[in-house]
């Protein structure tokens, strides 16, 4: 990410606005600029982080834009890999060894009668090496000493642009105290990044699908308007970007400004392409099996249910679940059953599932769990939730039984398909025991 | 229906209160009636500021409340210090120890604060964690805690970042490590505590759960430098629990000491260079009377327009040109090899203006180099050993500014004149801290004819005053 002193001189104030002036991609001088850059860079393999440096100085001259200049060499930087020079003995040791001779010169003296010629290579010679190879690994811990070994992506100028536009926004949020987002899909990857930089949320349905979601950090209630998690914000950002549709609004204090600003970003904004992983589709095999017999049996004109993908959200509070799937009745879209598969899972992530299933207090979701696992039903004797328990995986013929005698339990009878109501259901809201403190890699 | 395993999903759960990211959140509430002050429901559970442990904790206990809080640890510390304390010494922890463990000591400069908390942390004999307000006090702590208890002392600021039972960090990188780990630390103490009470200061001893809390300083912040958005000290740390004031403790700081100028000149080449350069870059300032406009901020100023003006921002780059020229001119290292022989067996301290010269030294002449890239083991070992006179000369960038002792060195040699008036106190008063009664000299090496010579006349320091 870039420091915050190549973001200050970018920031626009406008009222109680704050924009950040990105560059134009397409702009063909600063293309060049980029192109220079990524071919200097290049050139500058296997060379040494100070080297590479020095050479950006050298090239930003007396360019009075080096703000973006600095920018574009940040961005190449931190993307590139340097690593240290292999040492025979630790750096530090090494130094220890020369300097516990010194100070001396180039010509002896009477308290000096050894030259520095002589220590190099006395101590040169006990590691089997040439003077001028102790010379270059002595600080072979220095960052400035590290090699270059790899460039990085490979970019085309204007990706490189691009991708510095995205630092640029997200480093605006250094100076951010709370931000609410509006999503309408991709929870899953959201969650994640959210839980993965630490960050809290509290979520909201939205009219006409969606959610809103504030986030800050577990101080926030009680410091006003901290910047504390600036940084963490900055860092999620992308994470955004694997929405198809979002908007962001950020509460920032710029340096520069007085007070509260409202920093605004959504989709339509170009060149905020996320270089975040979107997760693979299926969590499991387990869940890639069941979607693709579900289809085969039961999709299309073959029965009246439609399986989408963890696309709705159960708001649980401090946390949530996103089921992995949700069951629409094509004749009645009302009628929806949310489905959890449970596989084959640490025990840890069990008890938080099972608590939250607890907390969901959910009548419409059904759970598939595998048998196998330390859990029994009554496990789940007190939760809403519908259970069945699978040998080595879900029998689709008694799922979709089980589904049609929830749903009628629940939304009644089917009937002729009713046109008109498209009111969704909303999940309740209620309290969990989830244990954030103790939370792994799995934390849905 | 068999029953697997061993885990009691169906149990009705109890209520428990743990640590997140800075503060206490209670879960599983149901059975309880009422909820009390500084618990606030937010976020669907009742939270509050992790400073507030000691304050809840008995309630939480008459309220069979389970708590998953503390992850300190007790430890078997030993005092491995032979300096016994003074009788103001003994008061000041006694005082602490009757306040149960929380409140601030305010002593003087040098009185030994820092010898009262080693006490203070072999009592409580746990988890601690020390804020300071620069790195050279983290390496400063780090050392003593060391030498003190022969235990590995874990530090957490800029690019270290090793928590272990006994850490040291910054007010800066606090919040952090207190965010992720608050609750491994049973006592937390605040060095420089007058600081606390800044917005962003304040943050760490906020979200810290630590029930025990001891407050250093020599200047206790005033009741009106604790209002509005400031923290206060009473609430985040305690009372003072002692106060001890000036004349009686000390006697005078400085050892004698006497100052010399090497005047050097540049070589041809390196003139016709330094004039060039100072055309672009005085010629500029004048031109535009940024100096009349702009008074003692002209400096800022042409750093401004070098954002957009290209004759700014030349005038700027050959400033820069210019300082590195005189910084590492070849008048002032042959300078520095004379000197360097002539105070041959003597310990010396080189500080140099910028990293790059230091380095370059520490390669040309083989000597230690403690630069902000040094790592707090590496830099422990240069002064030890510096000390023990292993080494006999550390070359420094402007890293062992600030409230490093090194009273063993006795010639300084000052390379460059960018020196301000403060930072050539510090220097001076680093190599003159009183250790042995022998005299003590500072070398500044300027050029001759150029804006060192200025600088130096603008910066004259009254001896009585030093």
């Amino acid at each position: 990410m870039l420091t915050s002193e190549l973001i200050r001189p970018r920031l626009r104030i406008q009222g109680s606005t704050l924009r950040v002036e990105m560059v134009n991609e397409q702009d063909p001088s600063l293309q060049r600029i980029a192109q220079d850059l990524l071919y200097l860079l290049h050139h500058y393999r296997s060379q040494s982080q100070a080297a590479w440096e020095e050479a950006v100085r050298a090239y930003e001259g007396t360019n009075v834009d080096y703000v973006f200049i600095r920018g574009l060499a940040k961005v190449l930087t931190d993307a590139a890999t340097f690593v240290p020079l292999t040492t025979p003995l630790p750096p530090a040791i090494l130094r220890e060894q020369v300097f516990a001779r010194g100070p001396v010169f180039g010509t002896p003296d009477m308290f000096h009668p050894v030259t520095r010629e002589e220590v190099l290579q006395e101590v040169a010679n006990a590691l089997g090496l040439s003077i001028e190879e102790l010379d270059e690994i002595l600080f072979a811990d220095r960052h400035a000493s590290y090699r270059l070994t790899d460039a990085g992506p490979v970019w085309t100028p204007s990706e490189l642009l691009a991708r510095y536009n995205l630092e640029l926004a997200r480093g605006a949020l250094y100076w951010a105290s709370r931000i609410t987002i509006e999503v309408s899909n991709n929870y899953k990857d959201l969650w994640k990044f959210i839980k993965l930089f630490k960050l809290m949320f509290w979520a909201e349905p939205k009219q006409g699908g969606g959610y809103r979601i504030d986030l800050d950090g577990p101080i926030s209630p009680f410091v006003s308007s901290t910047l504390r998690y600036g940084r963490q914000f900055a860092a999620f950002l992308p994470a955004l970007f694997l929405c198809e549709q979002w908007h962001m609004h950020a509460y920032v204090y710029p340096p520069q400004g007085r007070g509260e600003m409202l920093y605004r970003l959504d989709h339509t904004t170009s060149s905020l392409h996320s270089h975040f992983k979107r997760s693979g589709e299926f969590d499991s095999q387990l869940e890639a099996d069941f979607a693709s017999e579900f289809e085969q049996k039961m999709g299309g004109k073959r029965g009246h249910w439609r399986l989408t993908r963890e696309s709705e959200v159960l708001l649980l509070g401090d946390t949530v679940m996103v089921p992995d799937f949700v069951l629409v009745d094509t004749k009645d879209e009302n009628r929806r059953i949310l489905i959890e598969l449970v596989g084959f899972w640490h025990p840890n992530y069990l008890r938080r599932k099972v608590e939250k299933v607890h907390a969901a207090n959910c009548a419409h979701l059904l759970l598939l769990v595998y048998k196998g696992l330390n859990v029994t039903e009554e496990a789940f004797q007190d939760a809403a939730s519908q259970v069945i328990f699978f040998q080595h995986k879900p029998v689709l013929k008694e799922v979709m039984e089980t589904i049609e005698e929830m749903a009628e339990r629940i939304y009644g009878p089917r009937t002729k398909p009713k046109r008109g109501s498209k009111r969704r259901r909303t999940p309740k809201h209620s309290r969990s025991g989830d244990d954030p403190a103790a939370d792994d890699q799995n934390p849905l | 229906m068999t029953r697997r395993g061993t885990l009691d999903f169906a149990m009705p759960m109890n209520a428990s209160v743990f640590f997140q990211g800075g503060t206490l959140v209670l879960q599983h509430t149901d059975d309880i009636e009422h909820v009390p002050a500084p618990f606030q429901f937010v976020k669907s559970r009742w939270r509050c500021e992790a400073y507030h442990y000691h304050a809840v904790l008995p309630w939480m206990q008459e309220q069979g409340i389970r708590n998953a809080v503390p992850r300190w640890q007790r430890l078997a510390l030993e005092l491995h210090d032979t300096r016994e304390l003074h009788e103001y010494q003994i008061q000041a922890l006694d005082a602490w120890k009757e306040a149960r463990g929380r409140g601030s000591i305010v002593l003087p400069t040098g009185a030994g604060k820092t010898l009262v908390a080693t006490h203070a942390i072999r009592h409580i004999n746990s988890s601690v964690v020390v804020l300071v307000p620069t790195t050279s006090l983290v390496y400063q702590w780090y050392a003593l805690l060391m030498n003190v208890f022969q235990t590995g002392i874990g530090v957490y600021y800029g690019s270290e970042k090793r928590v272990l039972p006994l850490t040291v960090t910054t007010y800066h990188s606090a919040g952090d490590l207190i965010a992720e780990y608050g609750n491994a630390f049973k006592l937390l103490i605040c060095d420089e505590v007058h600081h606390l009470p800044a917005k962003t200061w304040g943050e760490a001893a906020l979200m810290a759960p630590a029930p025990f809390r001891l407050g250093l300083t020599a200047t206790y912040p005033e009741e009106h430098e604790q209002t509005g958005e400031r923290w206060r000290l009473d609430e985040l740390i305690g009372p003072i629990v002692y106060t001890q004031r000036l004349e009686t403790l000390v006697g005078k700081q400085l050892a004698e000491y006497r100052t010399q100028r090497v005047r050097v000149d540049l070589t041809r080449e390196e003139r016709d260079a330094y004039e060039a350069l100072y055309e672009t870059y005085l010629g500029f300032v004048r031109e535009r009377g940024l100096q009349r406009t702009h008074g003692a901020g002209w400096l800022r100023e042409l750093m401004r327009l070098s954002a957009f003006d290209p004759h700014a921002r030349r005038a700027l780059l050959a400033r820069r040109q210019l300082l590195r020229l005189l910084d590492s001119c070849q008048g002032k290292l042959a300078a520095l090899e004379a000197l360097l022989r002539e105070h041959a067996g003597e310990r010396i301290l080189v500080f140099t203006e910028s990293n790059v010269v230091a380095y370059a030294i520490a390669r040309q002449y083989l000597v230690p180099v403690i630069s902000h890239e040094t790592g707090v083991a590496e830099r422990k070992h240069i002064l030890d050993a510096f000390q023990a006179g292993h080494y006999s000369v550390i070359a420094t960038s402007k890293v062992l500014n600030e409230g490093i002792d090194v009273p063993e060195a006795k010639v300084a040699i000052v390379l460059g004149g960018g020196a301000s008036k403060r930072e050539y106190l510090q220097r001076l008063g680093r190599i003159l801290r009183k250790k042995e009664p022998l005299q003590a000299v500072l070398i500044e090496v300027l050029v001759r004819n150029t804006i060192e010579e200025g600088k130096v006349q603008r910066r004259q320091v009254p001896r009585e005053n030093c």
